[in-house]
C-alpha cells in the first residue's frame, strides 16, 4: 500500500507542478491557458535536445527547461495574450491554437522538415531521457521499495512550491500578483502595472510547467502530444483546489493524485480517470469555487 | 491643480459623462454632488481611468494624466472606491502596504498620519482585512490611498453604509487631511450636512453633465431640492 500511495505522491507531484502555473496564471490574468501542457512538452524536447546536443544530463536539463519554456511563455504573452487581454473566450481558442501549433511546430521539427533538415530528437517519434545512474537504482526499506527518481520529483517539487510560496507571500511581487488575483481594477488603482506583472507570471508559471516536462521526461516517453492531457488534469487540480490559492492547490494534487494512484493499481488507468472526474464533479457541486476561496464580509 | 476640461466618458457605447468639466485647486475640498445615477461615482473612476474610454482634458499640475490607471495613481491620485474594494485576505498591514506601489518617493510604508486617524489599524495589522466591519474597512481604503502619497485624494461615498460613530471619525479624518495637511480632496458624498461642513467648492451633476458649480455658498436648498430631491 506504502508503494501506491508513494506513486500516487509523485503523480500529485508532476500534476502540483502543472496546476501551480496555470493557477497564478488564471488568478492573475483570467487567461486559461490551452497550450500549458505544450509548454511541458517544450521543457521535455528541451531535456532530450540538451542530452543530445550539449551532453547536459536530466537533473542539468531542470533550469534550462524552466528557462526555454519561461522565454517562450513571455514570448506567447506579448504576441497573442496581451492584444486579448480581458477576453476570456478568446485567449481560450488563441492558446489552443498556440497549444496546436506547438505541437505540429516539434512533429515537424519547426517545419524544417518540409526542406528535407531533420534535427535528431524530434519530429513524430518518441523520446526518452535516461536517469542519472545514482536516481535509478530502487531502494528497499523493509517491505517498501522508494523509488528514487519518485523521490526526487518530489523533492524538486517540494522546492519549487516553497519557492512560489516565497515569491508569492514573501515578495513585494508577491503582494501585487494576489492583489491582481483578487481585484485587479483597483489593484491598478493602487499603481500596479498590470500588465507587466500579468507577463511576468505567465512567464513564471511556463517556466513551471518546463520543468513539470523536464521531469517527466525522466518518467515517461516524449512525444509532441504529451501537453494535451496534461493541460485537463492541471486544470482538475486548479477546479478542486480553488483558483488562486496555493494551499489549495497543494492539496488538491495531493487528493488527486493518490485517487488516481490507488484506482489505477487496483482497478485500471480507466477506472482511476472516472473516480477523478467523480470526485472534481462532487467536490464543485458542493463547493463552487473550490476547496479553499477566502472570502470576507 | 486637477484640471479635466470636457470630459466624456464610456462604458462600451453607453456614454455616461457628457462634457464635465472640474477645477479643483490644490489643498481644495471640492464635493460632488447630485442624485443616484447622476455619473459621481463615474466622475471619479473616470480620473482614474477605470472606465472604458475616457475624453478630453485630464491634467493635474499642468501634466497630463497617465493612460492607465497605474500611471495615474503614480502621478499622485489616491483613490477610496465605493464599496471600500480593500483585500480581504490580506492583513490590515499588507491592505495599506499595497498602495505603496504608487508611492512616488519609492517607499511602501505605512504613513505615520494613519496612526493618528485610525489607531485601530496600526493596532490590529495583523488581522485579516476581511474580518473588519464596514467602517474599519473604510478607514483601511483612506489609510491605503494615504500609503500612495498622493496629491489629490479621491472618495467615493466613504461615509456610506456605516455607523454612526464612524461615520464622525471617518468625517473628522477626511476634515483633518484637507485643513490640517493641506491635501487636495475630490469627495462624491450625499450627505449635504457633512457636504456644507467640511467642503468649499462643489460640483452638482444631473444625468451625466455639470448643472452647477461653484463657491459651497451656492449650494442652495432651492438647489438641492431642483437637481437632488427625487
Amino acid at each position: 500500500m506504502a508503494d501506491i500511495l508513494f506513486i500516487g505522491l509523485s503523480l500529485g507531484s508532476i500534476l502540483l507542478l502543472i496546476a501551480l502555473g496555470l493557477s497564478i496564471i488564471y488568478g492573475t490574468m483570467g487567461v486559461i491557458n490551452m497550450a500549458h501542457g505544450e509548454l511541458a512538452m517544450i521543457g521535455a524536447y528541451t531535456a532530450v535536445l540538451a542530452g543530445k546536443y550539449l551532453g547536459i544530463g536530466l537533473i542539468g536539463s531542470i533550469p534550462l527547461g524552466f528557462l526555454v519554456a519561461a522565454v517562450l511563455g513571455l514570448v506567447i504573452e506579448r504576441l497573442v495574450i496581451r492584444r486579448l487581454y480581458r477576453r476570456i473566450m478568446d485567449t481560450l481558442l488563441a492558446t489552443w491554437g498556440i497549444a496546436i501549433l506547438l505541437q505540429q511546430a516539434i512533429r515537424l521539427q519547426f517545419g524544417l522538415s518540409f526542406f528535407g533538415i531533420n534535427i535528431d530528437g524530434l519530429g513524430p517519434g518518441l523520446q526518452s531521457v535516461s536517469v542519472p545512474a545514482f536516481l535509478r537504482d530502487p531502494v528497499r526499506l523493509g517491505d517498501f521499495v522508494l523509488q528514487p527518481y519518485r523521490s526526487f520529483i518530489i523533492v524538486m517539487t517540494l522546492i519549487l512550491t516553497g519557492v512560489t510560496w516565497l515569491l508569492l507571500y514573501r515578495s513585494a511581487w508577491g503582494i501585487q500578483i494576489r492583489a491582481i488575483m483578487r481585484n485587479p481594477e483597483m489593484a491598478a488603482a493602487c499603481g500596479i502595472d498590470v500588465r507587466r506583472v500579468g507577463a511576468l507570471i505567465f512567464a513564471f508559471g511556463s517556466g513551471l510547467a518546463g520543468v513539470a516536462g523536464v521531469l517527466l521526461a525522466g518518467l515517461k516517453t516524449v512525444s509532441p502530444d504529451m501537453g494535451a492531457s496534461l493541460v485537463v488534469d492541471g486544470f482538475l487540480v486548479v477546479v478542486v483546489g480553488g483558483v488562486g490559492s496555493l494551499v489549495g492547490t497543494l492539496i488538491s494534487a495531493g487528493l488527486l493524485g493518490q485517487i488516481s494512484g490507488i484506482f489505477a493499481s487496483v482497478f485500471n488507468d480507466i477506472a482511476a480517470r472516472a473516480v477523478v472526474l467523480a470526485v472534481v464533479i462532487a467536490v464543485i457541486m458542493w463547493r463552487p469555487s473550490g476547496l479553499f476561496n477566502f472570502k470576507g464580509r | 491643480m486637477l484640471a479635466l476640461d470636457d470630459l466624456d466618458s464610456f462604458y462600451g457605447r453607453s456614454q455616461i459623462l457628457h462634457g464635465v468639466g472640474l477645477h479643483v485647486a490644490q489643498g481644495q475640498l471640492h464635493a460632488i454632488v447630485g442624485r443616484n445615477g447622476a455619473g459621481k461615482s463615474t466622475l471619479l473612476r473616470s480620473i482614474m481611468k477605470l472606465t472604458d474610454r475616457v475624453t478630453g482634458g485630464q491634467l493635474l499640475e499642468g501634466r497630463s494624466l497617465g493612460a492607465d490607471s497605474y500611471l495615474r495613481a503614480r502621478a499622485g491620485l489616491g483613490y477610496v472606491p465605493q464599496g471600500r474594494q480593500i483585500f480581504p485576505d490580506f492583513t490590515i498591514r499588507e491592505n495599506i502596504l499595497v498602495g505603496g506601489f504608487a508611492a512616488r518617493s519609492g517607499k511602501r510604508r505605512i504613513p505615520d498620519i494613519v496612526a493618528e486617524l485610525f489607531p485601530y489599524l496600526i493596532q490590529n495589522l495583523d488581522r485579516l482585512g476581511g474580518v473588519l466591519s464596514g467602517g474599519q474597512q473604510q478607514q483601511l481604503a483612506i489609510a491605503r490611498a494615504l500609503a500612495m502619497e498622493p496629491d489629490v485624494l479621491l472618495l467615493d461615498e466613504p461615509t456610506e453604509g456605516i455607523q454612526p460613530n464612524i461615520v464622525e471619525q471617518i468625517e473628522g479624518a477626511i476634515t483633518r487631511l484637507n485643513r490640517e495637511l493641506g491635501l487636495t480632496v475630490v469627495l462624491v458624498e450625499q450627505n449635504i450636512r457633512f457636504v456644507r461642513a467640511a467642503a468649499d467648492h462643489f460640483t452638482m451633476l444631473e444625468n451625466g453633465r455639470s448643472v452647477a458649480s461653484g463657491p459651497i455658498g451656492g449650494l442652495t436648498d432651492d438647489l438641492i431640492t431642483k437637481h437632488m430631491t427625487v
